[in-house]
């Protein structure tokens, strides 16, 4: 059958040559001012993140500016040292002609990193955070799109609660660069959850990468504009519409009021909130082919979104049933509504946030693990990967029987390779190393069992929302310095995925693993097994 | 008489001739201490025979023998027990029979080593019974597939398959050519190791009875006690040091320690997993005493840690006060603890050592492999090369196992259970450990969970006591032994 031609409109086209052109513009921008003597990857990605960041800081300072508050100077200052810094770090770096896995790792945490200081320093400069733990822990919730905060969001003028809307939405279109440009060469990180089904489809969208990105792009920024408009039809103001809307499709959580959403004790506001968190948890790539040719039919032939749906359902229908009397259309709206909060890691709350069963505090939890699809700007687990994972056990339990059979693992028509199998199985039990000291250092620093718990996996996935004596969102605010600190690095492990984090870390360490790989093959080995 | 040939049913009538002898044994100890529940032991231990000698001498073993045979024939004995054991129970009147199920629980509990129960009042319970309750963990421990094949020559069956199927941890050490020896040796080491700390028990002043119970649910770790505060009754400095070293001593691998006694001490050198399972569980140690610096007096902060450490690193679950009451990292660390559990080859529940060692590895072979792509790395345990396939085998026996954990827990949270309580529940049975947080602490029982989430424990703590795999196989392959026999049935006509 001959595809149909795709239907082209004015608007998205526009949108499209813009971001085309504001790509290649930053991307020559960088390439001409990266020409120094040292030769590091992670120095041109430092200054390329610290350039291409500063004019978020001018703009939120010309919002402060207008609406007359008292952060527009601070703003403006700490952009000009952002944008100052990044000069002289790339104008002394030089791009390596060739370019190791390691390296392209390290240069991805780098960059991260180099976002968390940036927005770490717009924080401490306008004095909303006083001490460098809880502006640390505050700049990485901004740039991993996670709700976690300890500070009351009215507190905030309007160029700081701009910036971190602005910090959120931005944090989630670098990781469809990132997506497109450079897991391809990784195979790893938190977006290629599948061992490479989500990337290899993002790049079949176009013959090029930049055209790929672009278009991933003004689909993102097309949604944003739309859900803005959905919000401000549905009753919001047209600040927090906009705001709203661009932590909403970022998945990031954080809203203007400290209700978040439910403040505003609407049903149509939580309506358009669903549906716009339950896009954030959708593949991009998905929803561009799907929406580009006008075949909605797409999204019920991928298993994976068949399996998003099909999980939300079931957790709504649990929640339901367990719930206290029959249930009614707005308790249903309630329950869809923390529903879509948890998968799609975005951690919004209701305006009915105390009545959630145990039942359905577990299911969420689980939920907020599992996170939203591969490709998608959502944070936790992935569900291909749990796909994946369900797929390898029953495969074991058959291999128990049958000792010598060879299977492979099948996800629609894509099979998943053995080594991408070890991958996302090596990411899982990294994590969980990583997970059970952090819940340690939680419960010992402030929290219950539960709030540890929950708060872990809840930083970890990215939400910010958690379970316990501090539900739904004091958690931070319970914790101390080194709590604040252990929660800002399993934001930032979660968002960039722990592979890249450890293997960079492991880098720096390079020198000390080489003597200690020389001692243990000198050593006698004592033990037999 | 024609005699069916279905290994499971053959294996699990041994198991049940097995426990009538258990119960007889009892029977005898509540006429000595006169204490009623004789008649009511008798009875049962009458039924048991009778139904064990029909299954046993109405069946011979198949033909043909699988894996998949071994997992249906020890999970279907376990069943069998299972119920049988909850039968004492029943006919002494200490469980009324309108709650049968509670029966069951506190047998599963029994023979899977779990030690959570459904009895408050212990000062009611006739000994002869609180005898049998310590004896099916003593049973349970190591085995009654390893035992029949031990002493059963008449089962007709031995492969290592079997003993595999039912012993903790990934594979079976063989410890003979013969298999029957393997098993034999297995429990003669059990059994001395159970008259020493009996008699080391009886030293420091405890009376036989205390001692030979405690003794039997030490060496199988698994936790009954004849009190209802546990170890806390004795208040016994020697008691706890006894206990500590022997729960040390059971949580350890048991074909070690035949090594050890005929080749000498440095067969412990030789295997890996018992310096990671000692660090384990003196990390364990010094953190909980450094978490309860302030909130416990110093000398009895660190007796109570160790014995914390030991007895829930083991999965034994005894316990000397109510560590509900400590801090929260106290309560995270013991419950990483109970998900850890002892070495393989052991009576200890849990994920095991060995496994928490194969997937360190593996997860770390995986980040070297990000670092350099094309790297072979084996997964090396001291001078042995880990297969390929056995360690996938084993990561996704810790995939499921993790999941079996949230699944449990889930459901207990749906049926109103709190989170805390729900989850450690479901790792407290999946890894057969006793008690669990919240309010299923070391002084409550398992009566605050309600009644279908103690049978969902109680199928927890058969899937970890059975490891899992043969668990779930049980009916995969029964189903394929029912379909076989009706093939066969119809090839005869």
């Amino acid at each position: 059958m001959t595809p149909r031609p795709p239907v082209r409109a004015a608007a998205p086209a526009l949108v499209q040559r813009l971001t085309v052109k504001i790509f290649t513009g930053s991307e020559s921008l960088i390439q001409r001012l990266s020409k120094g003597k040292i030769e590091s990857a992670i120095g041109v990605t430092v200054g390329a993140v610290w350039i291409l960041s500063a004019p978020l800081f001018f703009v939120c300072a010309i919002a402060d500016f207008l609406d007359g508050g008292p952060d527009y100077l601070p703003l403006l200052i700490a952009g000009l040292a952002v944008e100052v810094a990044g000069l002289v770090v790339v104008r002394l770096s030089n791009f390596p002609s060739s370019l190791p896995v390691a390296r392209l790792f390290a240069a991805v945490f780098s960059g991260a990193l180099a976002a968390l200081l940036a927005v770490t320093v717009a924080h401490l400069a306008t004095g909303v955070a006083t001490t460098i733990d809880v502006a640390l822990v505050e700049a990485a919730a901004t740039i991993t799109g996670t709700n976690a905060s300890t500070i009351e969001p009215e507190s905030f003028s309007l160029g700081m609660t701009l910036f971190r809307a602005l910090g959120q939405w931005l944090a989630a279109a670098a990781i469809i660069v990132v997506l497109v440009r450079v897991l391809p060469h990784l195979g790893v990180g938190g977006l290629d959850a599948d061992g490479g089904v989500a990337t290899r489809s993002a790049r079949r969208l176009a013959p090029r990468s930049g055209s790929t990105m672009a278009r991933l792009m003004t689909l993102y920024i097309g949604l944003t504009g739309l859900f803005a408009l959905a919000y401000f039809a549905a009753g919001m103001p047209w600040i927090d519409s906009v705001i709203h809307a661009l932590t909403t499709l970022s998945s990031g959580g954080f809203s203007t009021r400290s209700g978040s959403i439910g403040s505003f004790e609407s049903g149509a506001i939580e309506w358009v909130a669903i549906l716009g968190m339950l896009v954030a948890g959708t593949s991009l790539p998905l929803m561009f082919r799907a929406l580009r040719r006008g075949d909605l039919h797409r999204f019920v032939r991928s298993v994976e979104f068949r399996v998003y749906l099909g999980t939300v359902t079931l957790v709504v229908v649990s929640i339901l049933a367990w719930s206290e009397g029959l249930p009614t259309l707005t308790s249903a709206r309630h329950a869809i509504f923390v529903t879509t909060s948890a998968i799609s890691t975005t951690g919004y709350l209701s305006s009915n946030v105390q009545n959630v069963p145990f039942g359905g505090e577990a299911l969420l939890l689980v939920l907020m693990m599992i996170g939203g699809m591969s490709a998608s700007v959502a944070g936790g687990f992935k569900v291909m990967r749990f796909m994946v994972l369900g797929r390898y056990i029953g495969r074991e339990l058959r291999r128990s029987i049958h000792r010598s059979a060879v299977e492979k693992i099948h996800l629609g028509r894509s099979s998943i390779g053995e080594t991408a199998l070890a991958r996302i199985i090596g990411e899982l039990f990294l994590a969980t190393m990583i997970i059970v000291p952090v819940v340690l250092v939680f419960s010992a620093d402030g929290l219950g069992v539960e709030g540890a718990f929950t708060f872990a996996v809840s930083s970890i996935s990215n939400v910010g929302i958690a379970f316990g004596d501090a539900w739904p969102l004091g958690h931070l605010n319970s914790l101390g310095a080194i709590g604040h600190l252990a929660a800002a690095l399993l934001m930032v492990v979660g968002r960039v995925s722990i592979t890249p984090v450890l293997v960079a870390l492991g880098g720096v360490g390079e020198p000390m693993q080489r003597s200690l790989r020389r001692w243990r093959l000198t050593r006698r080995e004592g033990s037999v097994r | 008489m024609r005699r069916v040939a279905v290994t499971p049913v053959r294996v699990s009538g041994a198991a049940l001739l097995a426990i009538a002898a258990a119960m007889v044994l009892s029977a005898a100890v509540a006429v000595i201490d006169g204490g009623g529940a004789a008649i009511g032991l008798l009875v049962a231990s009458l039924i048991t025979a009778l139904a064990g000698a029909a299954l046993f001498y109405g069946s011979k073993v198949s033909p043909t023998a699988d894996s998949a045979l071994a997992f249906a024939s020890v999970a279907w004995s376990w069943v069998a027990v299972s119920v049988a054991g909850a039968l004492p129970f029943l006919f002494t009147g200490v469980i009324p029979w309108i709650r049968f199920d509670d029966a069951l629980f506190e047998s599963v509990s029994g023979f899977t080593c779990t030690g959570s129960t459904i009895l408050s009042d212990f000062g009611s319970v006739p000994q002869g019974l609180l005898f049998f309750r310590s004896m099916i963990q003593w049973l349970g421990g190591m085995g009654l597939i390893v035992l029949a094949v031990a002493v059963l020559p008449a089962l007709g069956i031995g492969g290592l398959e079997l003993i595999a199927s039912e012993a903790p941890g990934p594979t079976a050490d063989r410890l003979s050519l013969k298999v029957r020896d393997t098993a034999r040796r297995l429990w003669l080491l059990y059994g001395a190791v159970t008259a020493l700390i009996a008699a080391c028990l009886v030293v420091v002043g405890m009376s036989i009875f205390d001692a030979v119970t405690h003794a039997f649910t030490t060496v199988a770790t698994g936790g009954y006690s004849t009190y209802g505060d546990s170890i806390a009754h004795f208040d016994s400095v020697p008691v706890e040091a006894i206990l500590i070293l022997g729960m040390l001593y059971c949580g350890a691998n048991f074909s070690t320690h035949w090594h050890a006694v005929t080749e000498g001490v440095n067969a412990y050198r030789r295997v890996s997993e018992i310096r990671w399972y000692l660090w384990i569980i003196f990390s364990a140690f010094a953190l909980l005493v450094w978490v309860n610096v302030g909130e416990v007096e110093w000398t009895q902060n660190l007796r109570e840690s160790l014995f914390y450490a030991v007895s829930l690193g083991t999965s034994t679950g005894f316990g000397t006060s109510d560590y509900i009451a400590w801090m929260p990292a106290a309560q995270v660390m013991l419950l990483v603890l109970m998900l850890i559990g002892g070495m393989s080859g052991s009576t200890a529940g849990g994920m095991k050592v060995l496994r928490l060692q194969v997937v360190f590895r593996y997860a770390f072979r995986e980040l070297l492999r990000a670092r350099h792509p094309r790297a072979i790395i084996p997964i090396r345990m001291g001078r042995t090369t880990i297969e390929e396939q056995i360690a996938t085998k084993v990561v996704g026996f810790v995939l499921l196992y993790l999941g079996l954990i949230v699944v449990g827990g889930v459901v207990l949270t749906g049926l109103g259970v709190d989170p805390v309580t729900a989850f450690s529940g479901s790792v407290s049975a999946l890894g057969n450990a006793g008690p669990a947080l919240g309010e299923a602490g070391p002084t409550s029982n398992f009566l605050v969970f309600p009644r279908v989430g103690r049978v969902v424990l109680m199928s927890l703590m058969a899937f970890g006591r059975l490891e899992v795999f043969p668990a779930m196989l049980m009916m995969v392959a029964s189903l394929r032994g029912v379909s076989q026999l009706r093939r066969r049935r119809e090839q005869f006509r």
